[in-house]
């Protein structure tokens, strides 16, 4: 078990990646909405777009790290 | 520890005795629950519609609206069409991903569930691209190999995101309820990963879908 769950947390590194993106795309939509409020609906939806699709490497790893876990 | 790994695994509700036994798995019968509350609320919701409205008339045609808006905003007018399948996928992701509250298990959490409905999604994208620019545009496309690839990776990816957060908020819930069993504390992670979380991802695989289709449909 124990070398199993070492390797289950190594696959949930990839948790830390999606965070600074997710991070980093959060800043600079904010940043643009105090630019230009008025496009702040279509910032949001590039923001949310892009949070899906940075958010899935996280996901990714969550789900190998269960798969990981439950063959153990 | 088990214990939670054994509450991962999708399970078979009951089996129908014939042909040997045809296993009827748990989602499956959550997602006749979901049917069948969505029909009676649309039978409810739609009884005696008034010209002005009121009540959960206005609820009602509030969220519509905001439906239509936003699938007319991505695909454009032509898509006037494919708004009822989004519309509809989007209401049951939202019914599937919420349905934890109500202490049933999210039929979502089950991956042959998921991997259908991105299956189904990207089955309507490829249909759009055939009806909105012919078959032989269709075929063409292919001659771009990333054009082959999006064909596995797009369901691929909409199947594990969606997966990946029920389970995720699943797991995270099954170890509060066990954990930290005070008042309070339950129902605000439930707000989050039961509510915010899957409206979100609801929002997120029509979003996606749509703009898959938005994509099939632009003309060169």
């Amino acid at each position: 078990m124990g070398l199993i769950a070492l390797g289950a947390a190594i696959a949930v590194l990839t948790g830390a990646g999606a965070g600074i993106g997710i991070g980093i795309a959060t800043a600079k939509a904010t940043e643009s909405i105090a630019r230009q409020p008025e496009a702040k609906g279509d910032i949001r939806t590039a923001l949310l777009l892009g949070c899906a699709l940075a958010e899935a490497t996280a996901i990714y790893g969550f789900v190998i790290a269960i798969m990981i876990i439950g063959k153990a | 520890m088990d214990n939670l790994m054994e509450e991962l695994e999708a399970k078979t509700a009951f089996t129908i005795p014939v042909f040997g036994g045809i296993p009827i798995a748990e989602s499956c019968v959550v997602t006749w629950i979901i049917m069948g509350a969505i029909v009676l609320l649309s039978i409810i919701l739609t009884h005696k519609l008034k010209k002005v409205p009121t009540g959960s008339q206005c609820i009602l045609e509030g969220v519509m609206d905001w439906l239509d808006n936003f699938f007319t905003g991505i695909l454009g007018p032509k898509g006037k069409k494919y708004l009822p399948f989004l519309e509809t996928l989007i209401i049951y992701i939202a019914f599937a991903n919420t349905v934890g509250l109500f202490g049933f298990v999210p039929p979502t959490k089950d991956v042959n569930v998921t991997a259908a409905l991105a299956g189904i999604a990207i089955i309507f994208v490829q249909l759009s691209f055939i009806i909105e620019k012919g078959p032989l545009k269709w075929l063409k496309s292919f001659l771009n190999p990333i054009n082959l690839l999006d064909l596995v990776t797009r369901p691929l990816s909409l199947c594990m995101r969606l997966f990946g957060n029920v389970l995720g908020a699943f797991v995270v819930m099954e170890l509060v309820k066990k954990g930290i069993a005070a008042i309070g504390v339950p129902v605000i992670a439930s707000a989050y990963f039961d509510i915010f979380d899957g409206l979100l991802q609801a929002y997120v695989f029509v979003f996606l879908t749509s703009l898959y289709m938005a994509e099939a449909m632009e003309e060169e």
